[in-house]
């Protein structure tokens, strides 16, 4: 018999992570219906570059990152709206040498019309999935996903292809025409998946101090709850009870991790209320999420890993300061915290200047001379403007400046 | 050459009765527990009273493994497990490590009674956020209070004053494949909810539920004395999340009746976790070599579904929770009706031979 009491044998339980058994997991493996597919020669599958990590996901089974030789398949509402974002994935690849490939013949996932609704039918949209794998496949370089609705609306469209024969017959004839072949890449992996396993590597090479900051974590929804069983879990991660990803990354840069009670929630984007409900995204994201944060643990930066989570809880929040709510958090992605911690040019890489709610007072914090750094990048603008250069490049950004 | 001993997997209530019942049909039974007591889930997870007549679970535990034991036809062999199995119907071969040592025995047919495990609230990751806070906790865990008489909340040790139960936690549940409905937390629920009142005649309880699934006569003689007598509440309507608010806990939801959503503070939230097959069922499927079903059940029915305790096996009959979730007057009349069946089939074998 134990010797604790009852409450303590209660409290010892959830003390400890809860381990998974993937023979146990309630959903099955779409990755064994790919091989079957493969083997009977119904698609292509792109095989997982040498360089990878394996991860665990939320019911124990093992998940492979690729390390480098990747394809990034970016996003629409990065580039349009918070380009540091972008900047801050590749600038990271840079720091360590890894072989990427940034495509140009890479086009929009449509995921957004199929949230709202508006999508044509589901061979077109299954099609323009397989049309930027297939563009990948030729390269050879393995695909990486930096949009959360992109990740999440592929793996729908994933489940759709290996299910229905008929919709891959359909895709086939339409990719036929182009010439190209149906392909499935062995696993879709999101750009903070690659962010999560590199994050020590990050630590290593830190040149910001980031312990005084206190931050907190926007889980992205697309991320982890639509194919929820891909998403990556760590026991020493909130017990394996939330997914890891940003979290973990965070820890390892030395930032205090503050808990909140509406994580779960979403940011407010919703998948169609930011294009039909605009209204209810803005009071959503503030005052369920934002305001929540900053009444219950006032952290300094809050920290996602999805374009529309970064773009809708940063640049809702004037709504909500016009009417005096208490909000105010700058809002960032893992990519441009960890570039940030390594030394990246505020402006050059992370381009903080997109970004609408106050980042000065986080900044100060850190102990960065930010007026420093913008004037350099008054003097790019102003070379631009005078025809001496044509834009920013890897040749200005590439080098760490920060070391506080 | 045929055996004509039955051999029973499982000393739960369904394996005891399952081993009376042969023993009394004149079968010569060998009962395997893998713990070093009889008993079952029962026992070891230490429920106080059964919703079965209220009885006190370990005197009804105790009645039901004596009526085994004491039959001059049972030999119970404790700390037992099986490793593995070949032959048929009539002449099974059962490899099986007794203390560590390993041993085989020749029997005629074969009860499966390895029963169910209450669903682990962390299994799926967050339901209602059980691992999070101390004061969220599972039926399992309140059971043991209700036994104990110290019905606390862990967090601070003093007696809750409002209590919610959180219904079909782990059940009915697509999002991770538990579709299936566990039968017994509706009446558990409602009868820890009386016990509650018994022992704290100050708290409030609360019930919320998607529907209340009252089997039978639970019907008058919990569901409604819960209400009448002991004043508990009943609330149509699915909870969402389950949030800190100062030292108590928000249960947020929809209330269906009145058609809005609802948020009441809670002193302690219990979650009516239903029944997943245990590790002992899923094992023993394998190593048998009987059909499971989609949940880890075994699968039973026969091939016309009118005989409840068959498996994919001949000779081999599955008995209780191990064949999906049952309530105690489900474990035991299947048990009955495997004895019977394992009874007849070592019979025929024998005629046969």
């Amino acid at each position: 018999m134990s010797e604790l009491t009852t409450v303590e044998q209660i409290l010892e339980r959830k003390s400890h992570a809860v381990t998974r058994n993937p023979e146990q997991a309630p959903s099955h493996d779409i990755r064994e219906a790919l091989y079957e597919l493969e083997a009977k020669g119904e698609i292509v599958l792109h095989k997982m570059p040498e360089n990878h990590v394996e991860v665990m996901t939320k019911f124990g089974r093992t998940k492979r990152i690729p390390i480098e030789h990747t394809w990034h398949h970016k996003s629409c509402g990065q580039c349009g709206h918070i380009p540091g974002y972008t900047s801050s994935i590749f600038w990271l690849h840079r720091q360590f040498d890894l072989d990427y490939l940034d495509p140009t013949d890479q086009t929009s996932c449509t995921g957004w019309n199929y949230y709202a609704s508006a999508t044509s039918n589901a061979a077109a949209q299954a099609a323009v999935m397989v049309r930027n794998f297939a563009a990948a496949y030729e390269t050879g370089y393995f695909p990486v996903i930096h949009c959360g609705t992109s990740y999440g609306h592929y793996k729908e469209v994933r489940e759709q292809l290996v299910h229905h024969k008929e919709l891959r017959d359909e895709v086939r004839r339409v990719l036929d025409k182009m010439g190209k072949p149906l392909v499935l890449p062995e696993e879709l992996v999101h750009y903070s998946e690659w962010v999560h396993v590199m994050r020590h590597k990050f630590a290593e090479k830190q040149t910001v101090d980031m312990s005084k900051i206190t931050a907190t974590v926007h889980p992205a929804c697309h991320y982890y709850k639509i194919v929820a069983e891909d998403a990556i879990y760590d026991p020493e991660i909130y017990g394996g009870q939330r997914t890891a990803t940003v979290t973990g990354t965070l820890q390892a840069l030395g930032i205090n991790v503050a808990d909140y009670s509406t994580w779960f929630d979403c940011c407010g984007f919703g998948f169609r209320h930011v294009l039909v409900q605009r209204d209810f995204t803005r009071s959503f994201s503030t005052l369920r999420k934002i305001e929540v944060m900053k009444n219950e643990v006032n952290p300094d930066v809050t920290v996602t890993h999805d374009t529309g989570c970064v773009t809708t809880l940063d640049k809702s929040q004037f709504s909500a300061k016009a009417h005096d709510r208490n909000v105010g958090i700058p809002v960032l992605s893992d990519a441009q915290v960890a570039a940030l911690a390594m030394g990246a040019h505020p402006f050059r890489v992370v381009q903080f200047h997109w970004h609408s709610t106050d980042w000065r007072p986080f900044l100060d914090k850190l102990g960065i001379d930010w007026q420093k750094y913008w004037d350099e990048f008054q003097e790019d603008l102003d070379a631009i403007r005078a025809g001496k250069k044509s834009g920013i490049t890897w040749e200005d950004a590439d080098k760490p400046v920060l070391n506080v | 050459m045929s055996s004509n001993k039955v051999l029973v997997i499982g000393g739960g209530p369904a394996g005891l009765e399952a081993a009376r019942s042969a023993a009394e049909l004149g079968g010569e039974v060998i009962l395997l527990e893998k713990r070093e007591r009889l008993g079952g889930t029962p026992d070891r997870e230490n429920y106080a009273k059964l919703t079965h007549h209220w009885r006190d679970a370990s005197e009804a535990m105790a009645e039901l493994a004596d009526a085994a034991t004491n039959s001059p036809n049972v030999e119970v062999k404790y700390q037992t497990e099986v490793k593995g199995m070949s032959g048929s119907v009539g002449d099974f071969t059962v490899d099986v490590e007794v203390g560590g040592v390993a041993e085989s025995l020749i029997v005629g047919s074969i009860i499966v009674a390895t029963g169910f495990q209450h669903f682990d609230p962390g299994r799926a990751t967050q339901y209602y956020n059980y691992y999070t806070f101390p004061d969220v906790i599972t039926l399992t865990d309140l059971e043991k209070m209700l036994r104990e008489h110290k019905v606390v909340r862990p967090s601070t040790g003093e007696a809750p004053k409002k209590v919610a139960f959180i219904q079909c936690v782990g059940s009915r549940d697509r999002q991770i494949g538990n579709e299936y409905c566990s039968k017994v937390c509706c009446g558990i629920a409602s009868k820890q909810a009386i016990e509650i009142r018994e022992q704290l005649p100050d708290s409030k309880v609360m019930i919320f539920y998607i529907d209340m699934r009252m089997y039978g006569y639970w019907e008058n003689e919990i569901y409604w004395p819960a209400q009448e007598k002991y004043k508990v509440n009943y609330v149509k309507g699915v909870i969402s999340e389950v949030l800190p608010k100062g030292d108590q806990l928000l249960i947020r939801g929809e209330d269906t009746t009145m058609s809005r959503p609802m948020e009441v503070t809670m002193d302690m939230v219990v979650l009516s976790v239903g029944m997943e097959p245990s590790a002992g069922t899923r094992a023993i499927a394998q190593t048998l070599g009987i059909q499971q079903n989609k949940y880890g059940f075994i699968e039973s029915g026969g091939s016309g579904g009118l005989d409840p305790v068959a498996t994919s096996v001949e000779g081999i009959f599955v008995a209780g929770a191990a064949a999906g979730p049952a309530d105690l007057d489900d474990s035991i009349s299947s048990a009955g009706l495997a004895a019977a069946r394992a009874v007849a089939s070592v019979r025929k074998a024998l005629a046969t031979a």
